[in-house]
């Protein structure tokens, strides 16, 4: 099947700025998939859509929409809409007519155009709202027409640009079930920035991970959380547990002992940091099976705590719900499924591993990132 | 899948601005002294007009009389006489034509300085602004010897210079409509399919329509109330309004006649302005019933 929207070799530079905003990104996806470009600030994502979208033109690389090639093609004719995180609506047009306005730049007549958006309200709940002008509505009243606007405009290709950001929590999650709802109704393929990883989690069934202008992975939401491709990727998802080490036969060597790997992987033999999400490990009672730890510290994340342990001098992060009374110093046990554990390249280390230099490395900015995230 | 969505909380995307609340709303003496004051500017401005008025139908009005002793049509017939309805002709094309060409290239060198397409843009914009500054009998005595030399016919010599004049006031207001202008709106129109020129003509213009008036407006005013240009570089063939009130002016017996003209003159740039206060402002988006038609 052709892909949807292909990018390859994408690079893009700024005069003025140093380090280059894309460096030669590679990207598949699939038709009527939803795949978030997740990513600190900075890290390209934006500039990518833009360039998909054909409002930046790349420095090298091409975009293929529908395995056709958009060089020198111009926004208007490249079937996409764009949602922004400001919905940017026409402020001298209703609301009706700020939807019907794709139909009536292709031509469609008026009424025509008017009464198909009327229904493109009425998906995204609006129904009524049509002869209010665009001033009259609340944030996330907004943001909804811009996005009955986009579906309007029948994109092949739907971009959101940070489109939930401004939104407060609650309505945020309302947003995700509606584009859920749009997504089963209409069927776009949905390629969606955000900087936020549970955002990214909630609405999209792929991830591709960018940092200093560089795609680090490009995965199911499942592995980019369990199987992070490199120390960089694996701290811009959230992991908080790296225990250095060595693989062997299988097993991952540390002070925690040996660890069995999942048997999914041809782990290679080396050195290797081994992750653990905080979420996977499991707080026994000290006298329980397991792993012996003792808890160094405990911070309160909402509805769940996070936990750090010592077990065997190696600093360990947990997390837990509330329920068992837990405080510094009690002696715990701890439970690592296999399934949760995944071993990337020390980069310090990565040249001594066979076909290093295939595998993704850390960038320049990827360290200044970690350094903040460390901070 | 049905959803629920949050109550309408009709929080405005904007800061809600009232003018009258708090710490802007003067009370007691503040406010009287404001009251006061506005009536004194509307006086000041409306004051001078009532002896013009008096005078334009006062055939005889001599000192110490409070009114004129005698109500007539003299002024008019005089003013009639001495060519004011080819005059305000010529006036009212030259405004037209000052305002149809400065307007365009105000357009474009404010797009152009806002969107920082152009190197060395402080310098375009001390050029721009030249004109303000220096007095229109210098330029107009340096350039008129060119014109004549390239045998530019005075009508369009005028034309010419007077652009230049009102190119500072288009180009300057352009420049700030411009930059509250959001260019996020017109990618988005192309997005949604909108050619360059769909997004200029649907979105472009109709967000822009109130600063292009107010632009128009002033170019307009600089064509209408020329003197010292038209008579320099028209070379006193070309009688518009203003010439024609300073001739009257300058002759004796003609309170009357000068009267009428210069009160007739305030009335295109008035009728204008009205125009512009009714139909000048950015288009709302209309409210239509909720029928789809």
């Amino acid at each position: 099947m052709i892909p949807a929207v292909r990018v390859e070799g994408l690079s893009k530079s700024f005069p003025g700025t140093g380090a280059p905003v894309l460096d030669d990104v590679n990207l598949t996806v699939e038709a009527r998939s939803c795949t978030a470009l997740l990513g600190p600030s900075g890290a390209g994502k934006s500039t990518l859509l833009r360039a998909i979208s054909g409002l930046e033109r790349p420095d090298a690389g091409r975009v293929l929409v529908g395995g056709q090639d958009m060089a020198g093609v111009g926004p208007e004719h490249r079937g996409m809409a764009m949602v922004q995180q400001r919905p940017l609506l026409f402020p001298h047009l209703n609301v009706l007519d700020n939807v019907a306005f794709a139909g009536t730049v292709r031509g469609v007549a008026k009424r025509a155009a008017r009464a198909d958006a009327a229904g493109f309200l009425e998906l995204v709940q609006l129904a009524g709202f049509g002869p209010r002008p665009v001033a009259a509505l609340s944030g996330g009243q907004a943001q909804r027409v811009a996005i009955a606007r986009a579906l309007a405009a029948r994109p092949a290709v739907l971009l959101l640009d940070e489109p939930f950001s401004a939104l407060d929590p609650e309505l945020r999650s309302v947003m995700h079930d509606l584009l859920a709802q749009l997504r089963r109704s209409v069927n776009p393929t949905v390629l969606m920035v955000t900087h936020d990883r549970s955002e990214a989690a909630a609405v999209a069934e792929k991830i591709a991970l960018f940092s200093g202008g560089r795609m680090l992975q490009h995965d199911s939401v499942e592995r980019m959380y369990s199987r992070p491709v490199s120390l960089e990727a694996s701290r811009l998802m959230g992991g908080a547990n790296e225990i250095p080490g060595t693989v062997r036969n299988g097993c991952h060597h540390s002070a925690l002992g040996a660890l069995r790997l999942p048997g999914d992987t041809t782990w290679p033999p080396g050195p290797g940091i081994l992750l653990v999400r905080q979420e996977s490990i499991e707080v026994g009672p000290g006298n329980g099976p397991g792993l012996h730890a003792t808890v160094s510290g405990l911070r309160v994340l909402g509805p769940r705590r996070l936990v750090s342990v010592d077990a065997a001098g190696v600093l360990l992060r947990a997390e837990i719900p509330w329920g068992r009374a837990l405080a510094a110093g009690d002696t715990v046990t701890l439970s690592i499924p296999t399934s949760a554990l995944a071993v990337v390249d020390d980069p310090d280390t990565a040249h001594t591993f066979p076909g290093a230099e295939k595998r993704p490395q850390i960038t320049v900015q990827g360290l200044a990132t970690l350094a903040s995230i460390d901070n | 899948m049905a959803l629920t969505l949050p109550p309408d909380s009709r929080t405005p995307l904007s800061w809600p601005v009232r003018p009258g609340n708090g710490l802007r709303a003067s009370h007691g003496i503040a406010r009287t002294l404001r009251v006061l004051l506005a009536l004194a500017l509307a006086l000041w401005l409306v004051l001078p007009l009532v002896p013009l008025a008096l005078w334009a139908f006062a055939d005889r009005w001599s000192f110490p009389a409070v009114l004129p002793q005698a109500w007539g049509w003299g002024g008019v017939r005089a003013a009639l006489a001495q060519g004011a309805v080819p005059a305000f002709g010529r006036s009212l094309l030259l405004g037209l034509l000052v305002s149809a060409v400065a307007t365009p290239l105000g357009v474009l060198a404010a797009r152009a300085l806002a969107y920082r397409r152009v190197p060395l843009a402080p310098a375009v914009n001390v050029l721009l602004f030249a004109p303000l500054a220096l007095p229109a009998f210098v330029a107009a005595l340096g350039l008129n010897v060119l014109l004549l030399r390239v045998q530019v016919p005075p009508f369009a010599g005028v034309v010419l210079l007077l652009t230049v004049y009102a190119l500072p006031y288009t180009s300057y207001t352009m420049r700030v409509a411009y930059g509250a202008h959001d260019l996020a709106v017109e990618e988005e129109a192309r997005l949604l399919g909108a050619s360059a020129w769909q997004v200029m003509w649907r979105v472009q213009l109709p967000l822009l329509a109130p600063a292009l008036a107010r632009a128009a407006f002033l170019a307009f005013l600089v064509g209408w109330s020329d003197y010292v240009i038209t008579v320099l570089v028209g070379g006193g063939t070309i009688v518009t309004v203003p010439l024609l009130v300073a001739a009257a002016a300058a002759g004796t017996g003609n309170d009357a006649t000068v009267a009428l003209l210069s009160a007739a003159a305030l009335l295109p740039p008035l009728v204008l302005l009205l125009v512009l206060g009714l139909f000048g402002r950015r288009p709302r988006s209309h409210q239509t019933n909720g029928d789809v038609k």
